[in-house]
Formats: structure tokens, sequence, C-alpha cells
């Protein structure tokens, strides 16, 4: 069965400002719920057609960005119905983040056209600006399956299509046994069917985690900061941030030695960590501190290497002058090399690839070579500023396989506690449309048309 | 001649269709006749001698609860009952009885000749009445008109009928009925889309020449379950078994031996059949890995010596099925009272439907039954007794009624039917009905009963019986929600053993009830008299157990009501919906889905082309108030 989302009382959100780095991003709620959902982000009520200037929080209190709330009553609203708009601090990042505590808040993701179709059908939008809307649905549900493609690439979507076929058979034999129970193939009698739920889910928060971890442009690099004590480590990251408007949330390690900071550049998620200076020592909390940095960087998506360039590190190649990270953490990890102090050493800033390693040469005090820094972290995650749309298609995906993953953890309880295999059926069906809004939906009739194709089945 | 009485609904053929539309129609105070071929063959089962199974007992249970049949004269003629899936939970249990072809049709015939405003008249039917557009009447074989504004037309295979045994092939009817050409001949000039299906039966055999010896016995279930919610045991006659065997090896080599002379893989058989009910050439042609096939030994009846060997349907000539049934064990020295044939017939596209079962073409002519495609005596029963009810409906100038697919499985039947067609002989499984938890066959009565009585279609016997066990129910809820059990007490330490560990904080027997490892039957006599309706028991046990996921589906269901009051014009055009794919077009144009809810059902329909028509509707201006968005 086909799932129609669009549906009277149920509050949709989008961002609505174009995709990319702004100014001002908003975020905008429409649905009956739209005040109460905007209320509880703002943290206190919205007057209707008032601005409140409001931090936005989620359901933890975790403070997300902070700008205007603006609440307007239906039928006097861009929908017709209750509209709720976040003005917060552009980049996608952020509005993503101000989405998805919506989303969690009981909202669900608009469709592509949804607020201009609400408003056409609510009599808000003339007869010529409807015209527009027809080929707006169209073109940006082609753009919509675009960004989703190019946010599902490759191995990800491949693994997707997987898991489809995965749950398919899984109904295929539970359905089976439900409505063939004479022919001899009562899976879920013979624990076949619990096994491959179990299989199942694993596989399901593999993709879910490489869903979440896998994609840079979601969740942001990890980037680690390493190097020898004064080379410039701190001044080197307080460059990167402290340039960058829009510090979200700094947070303090755990220790004095471990220190995270998360940025944007153009609206690029950065993640941050600055580590105690590499070096023996035998001052304990030091000790635990450098174990700590090992452990930082064993999760990092990259190491910057600070090397003071006025020193005689600065001529070294990387995996002379650091053998330790090789040997510990492999080569595979990314190093990218900056010889910082370019004001003391005299050299140009430039970016050099020398002996295998890649040199930025800068310096942090005087922000000489930082936007070479900021291009080549760019580059490094592929990052263009037109990522918005894979945002929010990635957004659906995430919230697809996170309801999916949920569906089949009650069906497995179902199935462990109750033996009740129509309930893990009913479950494996939530599961399948929830998969089947990445994919597309199999009717029940196809279903049975897999199950006649499998087993002989017919008295 | 003109016959002299007018009636209000004509209803022709006597199968489980139009035996359930005529009892329905007559039940509804409307002046019904029956036409039939033959008074003698009234409730005729033609194929297996089975009621009931996956999915089709839900169907019996719902005709039941809306007054028909088929369930009573069930409890009256089956020989064997079983409850299928008993062990996989209430939504998927099914109940099944093997019913003596004679006792059955004597029990039809009986409640046909006891229902009030019911005439019947044998007569073969060869011409509709058509005026000014809309049906009027029929015309029998003698020249004999009867005039009524309604008509049911629930003729079964008769259309264009066509039986292979072998490379032979003869015009018939199903069980060597008559074909009725005239009628055929007149329904084609008339614009409906018709297609062709096939279907097939085993050959019967004679268990005087069976030796049961060596073959497995199947017997019904005890307790006896019952069909009909005013069933009861007493009612069944002497309970018999079936039995079980198997094809082997030996057998798959004659058939194999035989394909060549087989209509289905010479090509001589256009039709397309069942893929769950495959002949056993196709079974072993497909599943060649298989070594052996069940064989289910059905019992044709206490007073004849018939059995159905149910999994050997076939169509290969007479020598290759003498000789493969032969080879199975038990099957001997078996003879052949009747061969196995296939049957090719026409049906009409059910997309020409509206989901009142009345033609869109021909006002006030209805069609029920495997004239529309289906298959199976509860499919063509439910299908009866719905288009009966709307044709009294249509009668009495009121709006037609149509269970939704959240209320019944004749809501999926023809929600299915009237938007996608079908292309084999449609059956129903409970893998049909997305809201499998909520359509079970335990509460029919709590789905339907209500409406059944509003529409005139329930007696005062079962509408008091219904009454009595919903007021049980309902109290009992309450009394369990009510009643707490506190952690230390003596009814505590009664449910210990069956927890595992003690309760640490006090519960309502409500509450408890939702626990997997309890039943009705450990909690409701701790703190007060349990109920002695075993029906509404069992009720409040499955609705305590199922309550967090009967109220996700009823959210989902509310969810999408909206669309269900948003209609699509008959007459659209949908090539000129902007936007739409010319595949969305094309199959929109095919089913004309009178409801914007069953143009999402289609498959291929997605959201954003559900948009797209909504957009187009209110350019047109042909949204209502109503389907349109409230604001808050």
């Amino acid at each position: 069965m086909s799932t129609l989302s669009h549906l009277d009382g149920d509050t949709i959100v989008a961002i609505a400002t174009a995709p990319g780095r702004g100014g001002v991003g908003i975020v905008r709620l429409s649905g009956t719920a739209a005040r109460a959902i905007g209320e509880s982000l703002c943290g206190a009520p919205l007057t209707p057609r008032h601005a409140h200037f409001r931090v936005f929080r989620d359901s933890s209190g975790q403070q997300l960005d902070s700008g205007i709330g603006l609440y307007f009553p239906g039928p006097n609203s861009f929908t017709g119905e209750d509209v709720v708009e976040l003005q917060g601090h552009g980049g996608p990042v952020i509005l993503d983040l101000l989405v998805k505590a919506c989303c969690a808040a009981g909202a669900r993701l608009a469709r592509p056209g949804e607020f201009s179709e609400r408003a056409f059908l609510n009599d808000k939008l003339d007869l010529a600006q409807a015209e527009a809307i027809a080929d707006l649905i169209n073109s940006t549900t082609e753009q919509a399956a675009l960004s989703a493609t190019r946010s599902l690439q490759g191995a990800f979507s491949r693994e997707i299509d997987a898991l489809v076929e995965a749950v398919t058979r899984l109904r295929v034999y539970v359905e089976a046994a439900i409505d063939f129970p004479e022919e001899e193939i009562d899976f879920l009698a013979d624990g076949k069917v619990a096994e491959q739920v179990e299989a199942l889910q694993t596989r399901l928060q593999q993709v879910l985690q490489a869903a979440r971890q896998g994609s840079l442009l979601q969740e942001g690099m990890k980037l680690v900061i390493a190097g020898r004590p004064n080379a410039g480590k701190s001044s080197l990251l307080n460059a990167l941030a402290g340039q960058d408007t829009a510090i979200v949330t700094p947070i303090e390690g755990t220790t004095r030695d471990v220190l995270r900071e998360h940025i944007q550049i153009d609206g690029m998620p950065l993640h941050i960590v600055d580590t105690a200076g590499l070096r023996e020592s035998a001052d304990l909390v030091e000790q635990e501190g450098i174990r700590r940095a090992w452990e930082e960087m064993a999760s990092a998506d990259r190491i910057l290497l600070v090397v003071d360039g006025s020193s005689p590190d600065a001529d070294i190649a990387s995996a002379a002058l650091w053998p330790e990270k090789n040997q510990r953490l492999g080569a595979d990890l990314p190093v990218t090399v900056v010889h910082n102090k370019a004001d003391l050493s005299g050299r140009p800033p430039a970016v050099i690839q020398q002996g295998g390693d890649t040199i930025i040469e800068l310096s942090a005090l005087t922000g000489a070579g930082m936007d070479l820094l900021r291009e080549h972290l760019k580059q490094c995650m592929g990052y263009s500023d037109a990522g918005g749309d894979s945002f929010s298609a990635r957004r659906r995906h995430l919230a697809a396989l996170a309801e999916a993953a949920a569906c089949l953890e009650a069906g497995r309880e179902q199935l462990q506690l109750a033996g009740a295999g129509e309930l893990l059926a009913e479950d494996l069906r939530r599961c399948h449309n929830a998969l089947g809004s990445i994919t597309g939906v199999i009717s029940s009739d196809e279903l049975l048309g897999e199950i006649f194709s499998s087993f002989c089945i017919g008295k | 001649m003109d016959y002299p009485q007018q009636f209000d609904v004509i209803v022709i053929g006597g199968g489980h269709a139009g035996t359930e539309a005529c009892l329905a129609a007559a039940r509804m105070g409307c002046r019904t006749l029956l036409l039939t071929h033959s008074v003698d063959t009234l409730g005729q089962m033609s194929c297996n001698p089975a009621i009931g199974g996956i999915g089709k007992s839900h169907l019996v249970k719902e005709v039941d609860a809306l007054g028909g049949a088929m369930a009573r004269a069930t409890d009256r003629a089956g020989i064997q009952f079983r409850v299928l899936n008993a062990r996989k939970g209430p939504a998927v249990r099914a109940t099944r009885a093997q019913a003596d072809r004679v006792l059955y049709r004597n029990a039809i015939r009986e409640i046909l000749e006891q229902q009030d405003n019911l005439s019947i008249f044998q007569q073969a039917v060869d011409d509709l009445l058509i005026e000014n557009g809309r049906v009027a009447g029929a015309v029998t074989q003698m020249g004999l008109t009867f005039r009524a504004p309604s008509v049911v037309l629930t003729t079964g295979t008769f259309l264009g009928g066509k039986i292979h045994i072998g490379l032979e092939n003869s015009a018939g009817g199903r069980a060597g009925d008559a074909p009725s050409i005239a009628l055929a001949r007149r329904l084609r000039e008339l614009p409906f889309r018709v297609e062709r299906l096939k279907t097939g039966t085993p050959p019967r055999i004679d268990a005087r020449s069976v030796d049961f010896s060596s073959l497995e016995q199947q017997w019904g279930d005890t307790p006896v379950p019952v069909m009909s919610y005013l069933g009861s045991v007493a009612e069944h006659p002497e309970q018999r078994c079936c039995w079980i065997t198997y094809t082997n090896e030996r057998t798959h080599e004659i058939i194999r031996g035989g394909l060549d002379r087989s209509p289905m893989y010479s090509g001589v058989i256009e039709g397309v059949g069942p893929r769950y009910c495959p002949s056993v050439e196709d079974k072993i042609h497909r599943f060649a890995d298989k070594s052996s096939h069940q064989v289910f030994i059905e019992p044709e009846g206490l007073t004849s010596t018939e059995l159905y060997p149910n999994g050997i349907s076939t169509s290969l000539p007479f020598d290759v099925q003498y000789a493969l049934v032969r080879s199975i064990a038990g099957f001997e020295n078996a003879h052949i009272t009747r061969p196995g044939y296939a049957i090719e017939y026409d049906f009409f596209d059910p997309r020409d439907l509206n989901y009142s079962l009345e033609t869109k073409a021909v006002p006030g002519l209805y069609f029920a039954g495997q004239i529309n495609g289906t298959t199976g005596y509860e499919e063509a029963a439910a299908q009866g007794l719905l288009a009966g009810l709307n044709a009294a409906l249509a009668v009495k100038g009121h709006e037609p009624w149509c269970p939704r697919r959240d209320e019944a499985y004749i809501g999926v039947l023809v929600d299915d039917l009237i938007t996608m067609g079908t292309h084999e002989p449609y059956r129903m499984f409970t893998s049909r009905a997305e809201y499998r938890l909520l359509l079970r066959e335990d509460n029919a009565d709590l789905r339907l009963t209500e409406k059944g009585r509003e529409l005139g279609l329930v007696d005062d016997l079962r509408w008091a019986r219904f009454d009595a066990k919903r007021e049980a129910i309902a109290v009992e809820t309450e009394r369990l929600a009510a009643t707490f059990v506190h952690p230390g007490s003596a009814e505590s330490a009664q449910l210990e053993s069956k927890l595992g560990k003690p309760l640490t904080r006090e519960y309502s027997l409500a509450d408890l009830l939702k626990r997997p490892e309890l039943e009705y039957a450990d909690l409701a006599g701790l703190k007060g008299e349990p109920l002695a309706d075993a029906q509404a028991a069992e009720q409040v046990q499955i609705q305590a157990k199922y309550a967090g996921y009967i109220d996700r589906q009823q959210e989902e269901i509310d969810r999408l009501r909206r669309y269900e009051h948003t209609r699509l014009p008959a007459d659209l055009d949908y090539s000129a919906v902007d936007g739409l794919s010319n595949e969305v077009k094309q199959k929109l144009g095919d089913a004309r889905p009178e409801t914007l809810a069953r143009a999402s059902r289609i498959p291929g329909v997605t959201p954003a082309a559900v948009s797209l028509l909504l957009i187009y509707l209110k350019k047109r201006g042909a949204l209502g108030r109503a389907d349109q968005r409230q604001s808050a």
C-alpha cells in the first residue's frame, strides 16, 4: 500500500531559505501543531504576529541557535494554516538541527512544494501562481530524488537496496507461513524467522551507523589537531574557530587536555579536537591526557599535524617526524601537515606537496594562509556550498532508517515474548513501509507474487 | 408475456453470490425475485467441498455478521471443522469446514424458502431489459419478462466457458452446467471490458476403490469450532476425517511424459490461472526440485462415496490422469468418477464497477461473484451480499454502502477489485489486508452487525445476541480496568508461577492481561466472576493483547481517511493533469477511481501524483469545501 503522507492536521516543517550559506536561515512549520512545536523550541509562548528574540533549544535543552520566532495563526498566514517561522543564523547544519528538533517535537518533513500546495488548497494563492506549483512539485521532486541519490551514493545505496530486499524476503517467509499454514512452510515455528530478524537488525544498525558516521556532510568531519607542545595547536584552533561567527556548541573536554570545538567553514560542519602535546611525560595527568589524545585520533577523519615552521622539524617528512602515528593508527588515516608560524619562518603561505605530505604554510597568529587551510579542508570533504538539498534528503533517509529499526525491534520482541507471528508481520509491514519511503513501496499483490514464485503453494 | 407482478430486485443466478444477494435484498424488505436455470442446484458447491480457510473465513463471518446464509448453512453441513493458524494469533486464525454438498445445498434451499419477500423462478435468462440507459428487468428463455429497477447478475463462469481435458475442448459451463449463450452475447454488446481467466479441478475418486490403510488421517479440532456467530456444535452433522497422501517421483515422471498433450503447455489455453492454485503439472514443472507434493483427500459428503483429492488439479488427457492418480499411495486401484479439467471463461473487468458493485455503464445493473474475476464461494458470497444490499438501497432511494478497507475484508475485496482489477482469479488472503489486526474473524460482528441492523439486514434474534455480547464486553473491560491486584496479596501469589516473579507494584487486571504470560482465564476469576460468554471473554482478551497495535493502526486509518471523501469526477481527463507521468495517467485512466484515496492505492501512484491531482481538482473548482484543508 502506498502511504499518503499529506494530511489534514499534520504539521510539516522545512527549511524555507535557499540552500547553502546565508546570513539568515528560516525554518518554517505549518499545521495544527505548528504553534506548540514552535513554542517548545523557543521555550516560551509566541504572541501572534510578534517578533520574539529567543534561544532555540531541542527537547534535551541543548542550545541549537538563537534568533527570531514568529507565529502566524491561520487562516491569515502563508498556507492558511497555523504557521511558525524560526529565523536563525544561516548554514545548513544549524538549520538541519532545527528541522530535526521540530521533527522530534512532532512535525513531519514537508514534501517538495507542499507549503505552496497547502497555500493553494486554502485559497492563499491565485490560479496564476498555482500553475507554477505543479512544475514546482515535479521539478523539486526530481531534484530531491537527485540529491537523495547523491546523498546515498555508491555502496550506501546498494546497502539500502540489499536491506529492502532482505525485509522483502523476510516478509515473504512470514506472510507465507501465515497465509498458507497447510503448506509445510511454517517458518515462524522453526526458529528460522527469529534468526533472520536478528540478522536483519544487525544489518540495519550497520547501515544506520554508516549513514550517520559515513557522511561527513551530515555530521561533520572530525579533525584532530596534534603536534608537539608549543607548535601552535591552540592558536590554530582559535584561528579556525574564531574567524567563523557561527560557533555552535563549544563543549569542554572531559579532561583539561582534550578540547573540542564544533565549527563551520562556509556551512561545512567540523568537529575539531585539540589534543595534549604528544611527548613522553612522567606527569601522570599529562600521561592520561596523551592516552586520550591517541583515543581521539583513532576515531578521527583527518589529523592536522602542527609543526613549528621555524624549527628544524619543518624539514622532516611527517612519517619520520612522527612514526608513532603510522604505528598506532596506520598509514590510511590522512594527515595534513601544517607549518605554523610563517610569520617567524618567513615562508610564504602556500600548499606544497612534498615527500608524500600535503604541507600548508601559514601563520595562525597573523591569519596568513588560513584561507588555504579552509579551502583544503573543504576539498578533503568534497564539500560544495550547494549541500542543502542533500541535507533534507538525508534527514528523510535517517528518519526512515530509524523508524525501520524501531519497527524491527518491536517485532522481534513480539516474536520472542509472545511468539506472535502476526504482530511481527505487522511490524515488518511498517518496517517495509518506512524503507519504502526511500526506495518505493511494494504492494501486497507483489508480495504475494514473491510468495508464489518462492514456494510451491496450492492444493 | 410480461410477468404480472412487479419486483424491486431481480437476482440472476443461484450460486453463492446469487443466494446471498437475493436474501439480502429480501431481508431489507424488497420484493425480490431469484431467477435460476435450476432450482435443484441452488447453493451448489461446484469446486472443492470446503468453506472457509485463511482470509476466506473472515469473509464468511462478515457475511454472517450482516445476516447472511453461508456460515449458518456451513454449521448445518460441516463434517469436519478446524481452526487454521490456531497458534499464530487471533488476527490470522481462520475456521475451515469440510461440507457435505447435499446437506449444504439443502440448508441453503431451506433458508431461501423460508425468506419473506423472496420468490424463486426456474428459467434461464436470455436478455436484460434496458430502458433509457438503465436496467429495467430480465427476459427469460421462453420470453417471459420480469421487471425491476435493480438487477444483480451473478452468473459465474458461464461466459464463453471452454472446458479442456488434454487437447480436447468443448464449450461449457462449470460442472456440466449449460452455458448461457444468448445472455453472453447480449452482455458483450454492452460497453464492458472483457478478459479471460482459467481455473481447474482435480479428477474425483471413488472412496470404495481407495486403500486408506496407508494414509494419514486428519481429524477436526476439539472442541469443535462453529462458523456462525449464532451457530452451535449441536447443529453439526456427524464428523468425518480427511486424509493426506503425497505425489512421488513416479507421479512426476508420468506427468512430465504427458506435458506434450497438456493444453497449458501446448498453448491451447490462453486464460491466466491462479498462482496460488496451480495444476499439478504446473507444480512439478515450476518446482522441479520438489520430489513430492501433498494431496488432501476430502470427502464430498456423508452419503457420497466420492472424494475430492485436493492438490492434483489437472487438465492432462484422461489416460495421463488415470496413470498419475494410480501412482499415488492409497490410489493404486483408484476409480476416477469424474475426470479433472481446466475451464477458461470470460469475466468483466471489475474496474468498470462502482464500490456498490453497480456497473458504471448501466445504472441499476450489479455484478457479483466470479463474473468479476474472483474465485471462491466466500468471495462470491461477500460480493453477492453487497450487491444485493446496494440494489435494495438504490430501490429505496438511499446512498450505496460498502465497508472501508479498515472495516472489513469485504471492503478490501471490493476496493482491490474496482481499483486495480485483476489478472488472475482473485482470492482473498490475509496479507491483502493492511489492517489485518483489526479485521479478525472473531470480531466481524463487532465491526459490522450494528451497520447491518441499520440497513435492515439483521433480524431480532441476531441483534439481541449481539447486543448482549457487546454489553458484556464493555462491562467486563471496565471491570478489569478498575480491579487491582496488590503485591503481596493472595491474588498476586496465584499469578507468581505464571509470571515467574512477584508483582512489585499494584496492577489493574487490564494491565496484567496485556502481558504475554497471562490469559483471561488466569485473571478473570481472581476477584469476581469471569464472563460466561466465551465469545465475549475472547474479545476482552484479544482487545487487551492487541491494544497498542490497534491504536497505531487506528491512527494510520484516521490519517488516511481524508481522501476517502475527495471524489474524482467520472469524466476526469487524466491526460490533461499537469505533471503526471504517462504511466500514471494511463493507470488512472484505466481504473477511473471514484475517490482520491482509491487513486492513491493504485500501485505507481505516488504522493506527488496525488498532490498534482488535488491541485488539478482545485483549479477546476471540483473540490468541495469539505475536501479542502481546514485551517486550525
